[in-house]
């Protein structure tokens, strides 16, 4: 693959999704989703899904899913190439928005914009969510298991998330065997 | 900031956001950000921090990375910002190759596959938790809830690009919004 071209590419397609993050990493998924299998055909599903369980195995703000993306494609540089598209945009709007108006001032104009981009963010994550479900194939048993992770997180919201992952890939690799057997 | 605080170079910023960055695993970050710049350094208000918050939930952008870069602007200028936005990101930068790398390395594809599908269903639950919360946030004031469905329905059932989408919908609340809060005083 051309090298100038990957990389232009995943700028183009990261630049706009970084300016419409609301919520964070996790509402641009079905838009990452869409580019890097749909319309580039870079990733099968099943590497796109690996991707995203690393991605979010990792340290980080919600989802470091596109400097992973930009790595597997062109290495290092890939890799910079991508977190910054992905990161800078929403960080200069922040940094220009924070500069320019007051905090104590313009408190009811936050409540409102609040208000008003809490469900787009939420209907982001949602597409996020049947995006990722749709192309993870998952049968009855990785629907249960996400449900029975929700389930637990909601009750005990105080579970170690990394513990939590682990156990996911033990169970995948129990079913596994059994089913194998 | 009180009196007797000394106020933070670039350095010191760069080296707590270094800090929280390479050790913030699944998210509760902006409690972490609150011990260290509020509790700890006492490098910024409470009520500041709240409002910085406030702003960083609104705009686009990882929340934490938006509310270290406002914080780092405030107690250095650019180069404070600067400092916060590289240091933040450098460990997980790092973190999610290394492991990329190393699960990699540790079986064959096939079992490699099956595993990390469990964990992208255990991380999938996880965005399900997401989606419960705004949803019970948006049950509040129930007027919001064509905009999460229409939202949901533009990119995932008929593909429309996210920023579209944000564009077209976003206004549509916002007047929704203003005209929710004149009606309730």
């Amino acid at each position: 693959m051309d090298e100038d071209n990957v990389l232009m590419r995943l700028v183009i397609l990261l630049v706009p999704l970084s300016l419409a993050s609301i919520g964070g990493g996790a509402s641009i998924l079905a838009g990452i989703e869409r580019g890097v299998v749909g319309q580039y055909g870079w990733f099968s599903h099943e590497e796109f899904l690996n991707l995203f369980a690393v991605s979010r195995a990792s340290p980080g703000p919600g989802t470091m899913l596109s400097t992973l993306i930009g790595w597997r494609l062109e290495g290092w540089t890939g890799a910079i190439v991508a977190t910054l598209a992905v990161y800078v945009p929403s960080s200069i709007l922040c940094y220009v928005v924070y500069r320019t108006t007051n905090l104590s001032r313009e408190r009811n104009w936050y409540r409102i914009l609040r208000t008003a981009l809490a469900p787009v963010g939420t209907g982001l994550v949602i597409a996020g969510v049947i995006n990722i479900t749709r192309i993870s194939g998952a049968g009855l048993s990785g629907l249960t298991m996400s449900f029975a992770a929700f389930f637990a997180l909601l009750m005990f919201p105080r579970l170690p998330l990394p513990l939590m992952l682990v156990l996911g890939a033990l169970i995948s690799l129990a079913l596994f065997r059994v089913s194998y057997m | 900031m009180p009196p007797d605080v000394v106020r933070p170079t670039s350095r010191d910023i760069f080296l707590v956001c270094l800090k929280m960055g390479a050790f913030s695993f699944g998210g509760g970050l902006s409690g972490w950000i609150y011990r260290e710049f509020v509790e700890r350094h006492r490098w910024v208000s409470d009520s500041d921090f709240n409002a910085t918050l406030a702003l960083s939930q609104i705009l686009p952008g990882a929340n934490v990375i938006n509310l270290v870069i406002c914080f780092g602007e405030d107690l250095a200028g650019f180069k404070g910002a600067l400092s916060a936005f590289v240091g933040f990101l450098i460990g997980p930068v790092l973190g999610v190759i290394g492991l990329y790398y190393f699960v990699n390395r540790l079986s064959d594809p096939t079992l490699l596959s099956v595993g990390l599908a469990g964990v992208a269903y255990v991380a999938i639950g996880l965005l399900i938790l997401i989606c419960w919360r705004g949803l019970r946030g948006t049950f509040r004031q129930p007027e919001f809830l064509p905009v999460v469905l229409i939202v949901a329905l533009l990119v995932s059932g008929f593909g429309f690009p996210v920023l579209l989408t944000v564009l077209l919908v976003a206004p549509i609340s916002i007047a929704l919004a203003i005209w929710s809060s004149r009606r309730n005083g």
